[in-house]
Order: C-alpha cells, then structure tokens, then sequence
C-alpha cells in the first residue's frame, strides 16, 4: 500500500519539477562495418543502425506512456569513427557523417555521437582523417555530434591535438558563420572521456563496450531546486550537511526512475542495459535550470564567491545519491554548467558574475568542463588552444572527466549575444583575457606527461 | 475447517482488537488475516478465522454481540463459502491519482469507468475537505489494470471522465513509485 505522501510528493516531481528520462541512447558498436570500400561501410553502418536502432523511438514513446514519465530524447551513439573508419580520406569521413545524419533522421532521432577520436597519446592516420573533417562534417549535417579525447590521466595531455582542436574548432565556426558558429555547439574536447556517456555532444560508444547497449541518461535539475526550496521552507535552519543530504535523496529518485525506464526499453529492444547517468543537465525553460540550485542554496547568483563551494557540494551529493540508487551510475554523473543551454547561467554570464576563469575554477569540481560557452569571433586559434589546454590539465590533474565546448561566434565580439537555437540556447560572448599571449607556449607542442599518482597535494 | 469473515464497524477507541480476539480465542478459532483502517472517528475492521469443527458459529456470534454492541460495535460474522470465486486476469498495476474541487458524484463517476473496463481496485483512499489545497481533495486508486483491454482507449476514457468530473488525472505504473520510495 502506497500512502498519500509518496504517491503526492512523485506526481509533482513528474507534473511539476521536470522529471523525466532526459535520453535513451542506443549504443552501436561499428566495428563489424569496418572494411576499405567507403561505400560498403556506409551501406554497412546504416543497415546496423536500422536494424538494431530502428525500433528505439518507437519503444522509447511506448514506454514512456506507459510509465507515465517521457522519454524527452532518444539518440544513438556509435564507436569513434576514426577506428571504424581508420582507412578513409578526409572527404570519405565527411561522406561518413553524411551517412550517419541521414540514418538518424530516417529512424527519427534528433543526434547521433561519435564522430570522433581518441588522440590523447597521438594519431593514427585515421584519426587525423577524421579530425580534418570535422568542421565540414558538422557544417554540413545536423544531427551529427563529435568528440576528441586529447587528454588523459595515464596519457597526458596531447597538446598537438589540443593545437588542431583550437583550429578546427576556429574552421568549423567559419563554416556556420550565419548560425553563430553553431557547428561548434556539436564538438566537445574531452580530457578522460568515459565510454558510456549518453549525453550529447560527447556521446559514443566505447572500445570496451558491448556490439549494443542502452544507456540512460536522467537530468532534473528542477525536482532537486524544488526539493531544496521546500526543504529551506519548512525547516530555515537547515545546514549545508542536511541540504547536502536532501540532494542526495533526490538524486537517488531520480535515478531510480532512469534505470526503471532504460531497463525496460533495453529488455523490449533485446539489449543490454548499461549505466544510467545521472546529470543535472539544465534546457533554455523556467524551472529547469542548475544556475537556480545556487539560488535555493543561499547564493545571489551562480558565480559569486561560494559558488565552487556549492557545486562541489552539488556534484557530489548527486553522484552518492545515484551511486546508491543503481549499481550501474555511469557516464559522466554530476552537475553540468553549460552556459547558454540553462537560462539562469546564461543571465548570470549577461549580468557579470561569470567570467572565464570562474567558469574554469568551477570546472575543477563540477561533471564536465567549459560547456557551450561563446566567446569572440576573432578569439585565435591559440587562444582557444590555450583555454582547451587549461581545461585538461583540471581533468588530468584532478583524475576527473573535463571538456570544452567553445564557440568562437564569427563576426561578434564579447558583450554581444550569440543564439543557437532550441536546446542549444542562447548566451552572452564572454571575453577572454588575451587574445595573444598562449601562442608561443601552444606552438611548443608536444605531450605533456601523465602526472605522478602519489605526493598527492 | 471451515472459515468465517468477521467485519467490525463503530467509533473507534482502544480494545477494539483485543475484544474480538480474545472471544475468536475463547472458541479457538484461528485468525489468518486481519485488517482495519480509521476513517476520521469511525473503525472498520475485518477478519478472516478459521473456526474448528465442534465450534458453533451461532454462539461465536453470540458471544461477539454480546461484548460489542455494549461498546457501540456492529458486528457481522459470515461463513465464508467455498463457491467460485472471482479470478484476476493478467493485469498490471497502476495507480490512479485525482485531484480537483470536491462535488457529488467523484467516486462515482470515476469507478464506474473503471468497472466497464474491468479494472479491478485494489486499494483506494480518497478524502474530500473542500478548499484549494490539492493534498485536502484528492482520490488514490491503487488498481490492477488487465493486459487483455485497450490501454490507448482505457487512458483516453479516464481523462475524458475526470475532464468532465473536473479533476486532474494521473496514471502511473505502479512500478514508478515503488522504485523511487522503496529500497
């Protein structure tokens, strides 16, 4: 027998908070599709998508019905394309993503990740295909999302793939100038990026993984604010270790309904169940924001002093309230700050209290890393280089996940708007410090070493 | 061994229980369910005994009569028979929640949906105190719906009859809840 409160306190979570399976993503191992002729690889690809994947929208909606709780996304990630496809040209590559976008949009899904590769100790000639197609490849596609992991903690980080990433990122900008460099929104560099990420941009399926898998990905940054608030409310005496704890609760909801759902949509497509990741991932809507958690936590606004305090506490109450709630909490797991995708992160950039280096001092303890942050036009090469090497180094050092989403916007400077659209957002340009003056140091090159494992301080 | 249901009805105080059982002891019979629920002032309890050969029910009833009543206690003892009983079909279950302005004819009209369906209850708490307050108006039906009906048609039906009850519907799996409140 249910009682009154816990049947209450779930409907307004599910009607009012937010709460929902942010994606099911379908992952795709490709490597049996791999061969020399491009054209059978793609034949390949997609008739290995169709078959395994072409159901998922369909079992997603059905399920999510049936369940009372929506499944807002569904998404397939496949195996980093540099292997699959490590014998092909630049152009092939490109034709490769072609390929993978039209295959999406006939099974219905809105992205497909791992467009990418794993360069973080050096390249393979496939690997630097891939690379060189990425800003046409996600110009001239729309569903298409890339990741390049150019660091790691036993690796180092790889700081000529921290170069061309800064130059593509700089290309694939200039390739969707009139859409503010919107490619650049689909192509995130990772530092330690796990094999089981769900979420886009980065997701992609492992070398490690299974031939398919589902993985879950579950947000609710909206049932946690709640949560807090009423929390604050009933009781305004509530310390940092009892709201850490209410988090921590919650989180632990939230990821239970996750793994209920993932687990029935993989039973129904006959495939294995992965992890569930359980990330606060904020949209551009009221009430679904991570910027607002700070405000419940007693903060003016994301950004001001506190605020790294805070999401350290976030981050890692979420982490043990998931960790408790399923035996598989995967993927990347936290509190992630993407800047234009969350509308009270994006006002707090407009007002002031975020600039680049609290974003960066805050990527030290959040999920992820500097995520769709927009900066000026004619940001370099380098100076984006610089700003992707920064943010390894957090994720290398700190044996954590990082990345960078950047998006040097053509033709705006900082102050200036820049909008990407639907769940992409809209934010602000934050300025960068110089613009000149990590050129030489980038131009070095070379791999700075995996960092010693004890005299840790 | 036959068995008897016992139901109980009356203002609620202390020693409710106590009395029935002790008599139920007296005659040893054997107690193999037991339930009872508080409803604002009033108890309602029923139980299920299995009751030995040489007992007799009229002075099982007797004995229960005489020491409840005294108490403002109904009392109904009924031989439960051995004749065919209704069989669940395949079904999952689901909970039903509404909430919406409190008027004549809510369970009514909700329930009345559900039986056309076959929707069997399995557990319902509804209370309606008037007011704005969701949590003071609000039915919870805890019910097994079969496999074999149309669920597309079974939802729209329900969220057409609580449109025109005026009442905010939700259907969950009962799964959902379990998940999220039991460890």
């Amino acid at each position: 027998m249910l009682s009154d409160r816990e049947v209450l306190s779930t409907l307004e979570m599910l009607k009012n908070e937010h709460l929902d399976v942010r994606t099911v993503t379908l992952g795709v191992s490709l490597f049996d599709c791999a061969g020399h002729d491009p054209e059978k690889f793609k034949e390949n690809v997609q008739r290995k998508i169709f078959r395994l994947a072409g159901n998922l929208v369909k079992v997603c909606d059905e399920i999510g019905i049936r369940y009372g709780i929506p499944v807002v996304n569904k998404r397939v990630a496949v195996s980093p394309i540099a292997v699959a496809a490590c014998s092909f040209s630049r152009p092939q590559m490109v034709e490769v993503a072609r390929k993978l976008d039209e295959t999406a949009a006939d099974i219905g899904i809105d992205f497909i990740g791992g467009f990418g590769a794993l360069v973080e100790k050096g390249f393979t000639e496939g690997d630097r295909a891939l690379i060189a197609a990425i800003p046409e490849a996600l110009a001239s596609t729309r569903r298409v999302c890339s990741s390049v992991n150019v660091a790691s903690t036993r690796a180092g980080i790889n700081m000529d793939a921290v170069y061309l990433m800064g130059k593509t990122i700089k290309d694939a900008a200039e390739l969707t100038r009139e859409a503010d460099g919107i490619a650049c929104a689909k192509l995130c560099v990772f530092a330690n990026i796990p094999e089981d990420v769900p979420f886009m941009a980065g997701a992609y399926l492992g070398v490690g993984e299974p031939d398919s898998v589902i993985n879950v990905g579950v947000s609710g940054p909206g049932v946690v604010k709640k949560a807090i608030d009423r929390a604050r409310a009933a009781n305004p005496h509530l310390d940092l270790g009892a709201l850490s704890d209410i988090i921590k609760r919650t989180s632990f909801k939230v990821t239970r309904v996750g793994e209920l759902i993932g687990r029935q949509v993989a039973e129904k497509l006959g495939v294995p169940f992965g992890v569930v990741d359980l990330s606060l991932a904020p949209t551009p809507n009221v009430g679904d924001s991570v910027g607002e958690i700070f405000q419940s936590l007693g903060l003016q606004s994301i950004g001001v002093p506190g605020t790294t305090a805070a999401l350290a506490l976030l981050n890692d109450a979420v982490k043990k309230g998931g960790a408790f709630a399923s035996s598989y909490v995967g993927g990347l797991s936290g509190a992630f700050i993407p800047v234009s995708e969350d509308l009270n992160i994006a006002a707090a950039a407009s007002r002031g209290y975020l600039s680049m280096e609290k974003l960066e001092a805050m990527t030290s303890v959040c999920s992820v890393g500097l995520d769709m942050v927009a900066l000026a036009g004619d940001t370099s090469a380098e100076t984006l280089s610089g700003i992707i090497a920064d943010e390894m180094a957090i994720g290398v050092i700190n044996k954590k996940t990082t990345a960078a989403r950047l998006i040097p916007v053509p033709g705006k400077k900082a102050g200036e708007k820049a909008s990407f659209g639907g769940l992409l957002g809209e934010a602000v340009i934050i300025a960068v410090s110089s613009n000149f003056g990590s050129r030489e140091f980038i131009s070095l090159g070379g791999r700075i070493p995996a960092p010693i494992q004890s005299l840790i301080n | 061994m036959k068995k008897i249901i016992i139901s109980v009805l009356g203002h609620d105080r202390p020693g409710i229980i106590a009395a029935v059982s002790k008599i139920l002891l007296e005659h040893e019979c054997n107690i193999e369910d037991v339930s009872q629920t508080i409803l604002q002032t009033e108890f309602a309890g029923i139980f299920i005994a299995s009751v030995p050969g040489r007992a007799s029910e009229q002075s099982l009833s007797a004995a229960l009569r005489g020491k409840l009543e005294p108490m403002g206690l109904s009392v109904l003892l009924k031989r439960m028979w051995e004749t065919e009983v209704w069989a669940a079909p395949p079904s999952e279950p689901f909970v039903i929640t509404t909430v919406g302005p409190d008027r004549l004819g809510l369970v009514a009209g909700v329930t009345e949906l559900l039986a056309g369906y076959g929707v069997n209850i399995t557990n319902l708490k509804a209370l309606f105190r008037g007011g704005s307050d969701p949590t003071r108006n609000i039915m919870i039906y805890e019910v097994d719906i079969p496999l074999g009906i149309d669920q597309h048609a079974f939802r729209a039906a329900l969220q057409e009859r609580c449109r025109e009850l005026d009442l905010d519907v939700s259907l969950q799996h009962r799964d959902v809840f379990e998940a999220i409140h039991r460890v």
